[in-house]
C-alpha cells in the first residue's frame, strides 16, 4: 500500500518523463536512501568540510552519470580540479568540460544552461573556499532556478560549497554534508575515508552519520562498521 | 583587364578630422596643423578656410599666425590620421568587401561587380562623396581600370572622371607628374628643370636611360598608372566567404529592432550557407552606423554552423556591445571562416523522438559555443609528465578523445590543485623526513600520519630555469584530512609548500 502510495508521488513528481531513464545514480551498497541512490533531475547539495573528499565524493558521482559532465568554477578560486587526480574516480578527461567564470552571476548561469541542456548528465558548481558565502550568494531562487533547470534538461546537478556555520535554506532535492573520517592504522593513505551524512532530504527522512570507505581497486564505496561521529565535530 | 576601381582621395583628412572631433569649432575659423623640422616648425595641412587666408603647408609657425591671427593650432599626429583612414576604409566596406587604404591620404576600392548594387559606377561615386561630404570629409573620386589610374585621376583632376578600360595609358597622358606618380619632391623638381612637366613626357622617352638616370621605381609608378603593371590591392579585411547585407530606410535604434534585423539577415544568411553547402566557424555582424563609424561584434562555433536560432543566441551576448548613438543605417553578417557541411549531417533523424547521438552532439556542440561567449571553457587532454603542472594539457573543445597515457590515472594524485603551491609553516623535527606539525585555516594541526617522501625532479628537457625538485609527502592530520605537501630545495625559497588536497 505504501508503496504502491510512493511511486504514485514519485510519477506525479517527475512530470513528463524525461529521454531517458530515471534510473537513480547509486552511492553506496547499504545506504537506506529512497530509490537506492541520487535521484537525477535534480540538484544535490555537498556541504565538504574538507575540500579534497568533496571534490572526490561529487568526481565519482558525475562519473556514474555515465555522459559530459561540466565543472564550473571561478576564477578567484586558488584550487583547480585536477583531472588526474579526479579520473582515479572515473571521471576521465574525455567526459570532462572544464568552465571558469570571471563573476558569480556568469557561473549561475553557465550550471543553468549546462542543467538545461539534454546532451550532459552532470554539472557540480564549485563555490571557493577561502571566500565568504557573502559573495556567491546561493539563496532559495537561485537553487530553485537550477533545479527547475535540472528537471527541464535530466542532468545531476552537485553544488559543492565548503561548510560553514549556517547554510542558507536552499531548494535543492538533498544536502549532504562529506569529511574525512581518520583511516584505520593499518590502512594505506590510497584509501578514501570518508563520512556521509544525509542533512536534508525532500523524498525522505536524513540519515547518517555513515563511515565510508573509497576502495580504490573496485571504485565502490563501501559502509564501514565503525559507528562515526558527527562530521560537523570531526572538522573542528 | 575587366577589373574596376574606385579612387578616392581625401585632401585634407587631417583637418577634417580634428574638426570632426571639435564641432564647436566654428566653420570660418582657419585651422591648421603644425610639426617640427629641426628646429623650425612648419605648417603640415591647412584647411579651406586657411588656405583662403593665405595659409599653404610648409610656411613657417610664426608666419602663419602674424597672416591670421585667429588660427586655431594643433600638432600634427600622423598616427591618429592613419588611424582615420583605416576607419574609413572599413566605412568603405559597405560597397565592396574589398577596401584598402592608399596611405597617406587615399582609399582604393574595387568595385568589379558590386556597382550595380547601387545603381552603377556613377551613382556608387555620387553616393560615396556625398556621405563622405555629410560627415565632413571633403572627397574626389575617380573609376577607372587601374586602382593607380583611378588614383592618379581622383588627384590630378576635380571633376570625378569615370573613364572606361584600356585607355589608361590615354586619360593618364595629359595629367601633371606631381599629382599623378607622388614623386618625391627632389626628383619631382629634377623632372621639372628637364621639361618633363606632364605624364606623357615621360612616356614619350626611351625607357632604359630613364630607369638608369632616375630608378626602377619612377618606371614602376609609370606603368602601374598607364595600366601596364598589375597592382595588387590588400584589403583591410580578408574578403568574407559569404556576406550578407540589409540596408535600412529608417536608422534603427532600440534592441528589438537590431534584433528583428539580425533575424532578417540570419535567414538569409543561414539560406546562403546552405546552398553553398557550408557551415560557420566565425561570424561578424557589422553596423554601419549614421555618422560613418563602424561597429562589429564577432562570435565563434566550434563546430560548423548554419541554424538561425543557434546564431541568434550566440549574437546575443554581443549586442548589448554596439551602440547606436544616432542608429545604425546598415547592417551586414560576414562569414569570416567556414567549413564544409553536406547538407542534412545538421541534425538527427529524430524517428520515434528517441533522443539519438547525432542531437546530442550538436546539442553539446550549442551549449559549449554559448558558454564560451562569455567564459573560459576548455577541455584538458593528459600528458605523459610526471611533473604535475604539466599532467594536462588543453585541447580543442570538439576535437577527438584524446588517449590516456599508461599509469597516468592511477597515480594517487590530489583531485584538487593549488594554482601555484601554498608556502606553510610547517615544523619538522628532522631534517629530513614529514614534518610533525601543520598549520591549516589558521590552526595548527598535528600529522597522525605521513606517507612518503615521493621524489620529482623537475623535467630538465624542457629546459625551464629556476625550477626546483620537489619531495612530496602525502599527510593525515588528525581529523582524517589530507594534504599533499612537498619540501621545495630551493635555499630561498619557504621549505614546506602545501600544493592540494587527497580525497
Amino acid at each position: 500500500m505504501l508503496a504502491a502510495l510512493r511511486a504514485r508521488v514519485a510519477r506525479l513528481e517527475a512530470g513528463h518523463g524525461d529521454r531517458r531513464g530515471r534510473d537513480a545514480i547509486p552511492i553506496c551498497d547499504g545506504l537506506p536512501l529512497p530509490g537506492g541512490g541520487l535521484a537525477r533531475a535534480a540538484v544535490h547539495e555537498v556541504l565538504a568540510t574538507s575540500p579534497g573528499c568533496g571534490a572526490a565524493f561529487c568526481a565519482l558521482l558525475l562519473a556514474r552519470t555515465g555522459g559530459t559532465v561540466l565543472w564550473i568554477a571561478l576564477e578567484v578560486d586558488m584550487l583547480l580540479a585536477w583531472p588526474p587526480g579526479l579520473a582515479r574516480f572515473g571521471l576521465l578527461p574525455a567526459e570532462l568540460v572544464l568552465v571558469r567564470a570571471r563573476r558569480w552571476p556568469d557561473a549561475l548561469w553557465a550550471m543553468e544552461e549546462a542543467l538545461r541542456c539534454p546532451a550532459v548528465t552532470g554539472a557540480v558548481l564549485a563555490l571557493p573556499q577561502e571566500q565568504s558565502a557573502e559573495a556567491h550568494p546561493l539563496d532559495l531562487t537561485a537553487t530553485r532556478r537550477l533545479q527547475l533547470a535540472a528537471e527541464a534538461g535530466g542532468a545531476l546537478g552537485l553544488l559543492l560549497r565548503p561548510d560553514a556555520a549556517s547554510v542558507a535554506p536552499s531548494a535543492t532535492t538533498t544536502r549532504w554534508r562529506i569529511g574525512a573520517y581518520p583511516t584505520d592504522a593499518d590502512a594505506t593513505l590510497d584509501e578514501g575515508c570518508w563520512q556521509l551524512e544525509l542533512l536534508r532530504s525532500k523524498a525522505g527522512r536524513p540519515g547518517g552519520p555513515w563511515a565510508v570507505t573509497w576502495q580504490a581497486a573496485t571504485g565502490q564505496l563501501v559502509l564501514a562498521t565503525a559507528t562515526p561521529y558527527p562530521a560537523r565535530q570531526a572538522a573542528r | 583587364m575587366t577589373g574596376r576601381f574606385l579612387a578616392l582621395h581625401l585632401p585634407s583628412l587631417a583637418t577634417n578630422r580634428l574638426r570632426r572631433a571639435e564641432p564647436r569649432l566654428p566653420p570660418t575659423r582657419p585651422l591648421a596643423t603644425w610639426a617640427a623640422f629641426g628646429n623650425r616648425r612648419l605648417l603640415v595641412a591647412v584647411d579651406a578656410a586657411a588656405e583662403a587666408a593665405g595659409l599653404r603647408p610648409g610656411q613657417a609657425l610664426a608666419d602663419a599666425q602674424a597672416i591670421a591671427p585667429d588660427l586655431a593650432l594643433q600638432a600634427a599626429h600622423p598616427g591618429a590620421d592613419a588611424q582615420a583612414l583605416q576607419a574609413l576604409a572599413f566605412w568603405a566596406r559597405r560597397y565592396t568587401p574589398l577596401a584598402a587604404v592608399d596611405p597617406p591620404d587615399g582609399l582604393l576600392l574595387d568595385i568589379t561587380g558590386c556597382a550595380h548594387l547601387q545603381g552603377g559606377e556613377a551613382a556608387l561615386l555620387r553616393d560615396a562623396l556625398a556621405r563622405l561630404g555629410r560627415a565632413g570629409v571633403a572627397a574626389r573620386g575617380a573609376v577607372a581600370g587601374a586602382p593607380a589610374t583611378a588614383a592618379a585621376l581622383a588627384r590630378a583632376r576635380s571633376d570625378n572622371p569615370i573613364v572606361v578600360n584600356g585607355i589608361e595609358a590615354v586619360v593618364a597622358g595629359p595629367l601633371p607628374l606631381g599629382p599623378a606618380l607622388r614623386l618625391p619632391l627632389a626628383l619631382l623638381d629634377e623632372l621639372q628643370r628637364l621639361g618633363l612637366r606632364r605624364v606623357h613626357d615621360l612616356l614619350d622617352l626611351p625607357r632604359a636611360p630613364l630607369a638608369r638616370r632616375f630608378g626602377q621605381d619612377l618606371l614602376d609608378r609609370l606603368d602601374a598608372v598607364t595600366g601596364r603593371r598589375r597592382v595588387v590591392l590588400q584589403p583591410v579585411t580578408p574578403p568574407p566567404d559569404l556576406t550578407v547585407v540589409q540596408d535600412l530606410l529608417e536608422p534603427i535604434i532600440t534592441r528589438a529592432g537590431i534584433e528583428a534585423v539580425l533575424d532578417r539577415l540570419l535567414d538569409g544568411f543561414c539560406r546562403g550557407l546552405r546552398q553553398a553547402q557550408l557551415g560557420a566557424r566565425r561570424v561578424a555582424l557589422l553596423a554601419w552606423r549614421v555618422d560613418g563609424v563602424v561597429q562589429e561584434v564577432a562570435i565563434g562555433t566550434g563546430t560548423p554552423v548554419r541554424e538561425p536560432r543557434h546564431l541568434h543566441r550566440l549574437f546575443a551576448e554581443g549586442l548589448e556591445r554596439l551602440e547606436p548613438d544616432l542608429g545604425f543605417e546598415r547592417m551586414a553578417l560576414e562569414a569570416r571562416a567556414t567549413d564544409s557541411m553536406a547538407a542534412g549531417t545538421q541534425a538527427g533523424l529524430g524517428l520515434g523522438g528517441r533522443y539519438d547521438e547525432a542531437v546530442a552532439a550538436r546539442d553539446l556542440a550549442q551549449l559549449l559555443d554559448r558558454l564560451g561567449q562569455r567564459l573560459r571553457v576548455q577541455r584538458v587532454s593528459p600528458v605523459a609528465s610526471h611533473w604535475p603542472e604539466r599532467a594536462v594539457a588543453a585541447r580543442s573543445l570538439h576535437g577527438p578523445e584524446p588517449a590516456i597515457p599508461p599509469g597516468w590515472d592511477v597515480q594517487p594524485w590530489p583531485v584538487l590543485l593549488f594554482r601555484r603551491p601554498q608556502p606553510v609553516q610547517a615544523a619538522a623535527p628532522w631534517q629530513a623526513g614529514a614534518p610533525a606539525m601543520l598549520p591549516w585555516r589558521g590552526r595548527n594541526h598535528a600529522i597522525q600520519r605521513a606517507e612518503g617522501p615521493q621524489r620529482l625532479e623537475p623535467e630538465w628537457w624542457r629546459a625551464r630555469p629556476g625550477l626546483q625538485r620537489r619531495d612530496y609527502y602525502r599527510v593525515e592530520l588528525a581529523s582524517g584530512v589530507r594534504l599533499w605537501i612537498c619540501r621545495g630545495e630551493s635555499p630561498e625559497a619557504p621549505a614546506w609548500l602545501l600544493h592540494g588536497y587527497l580525497p
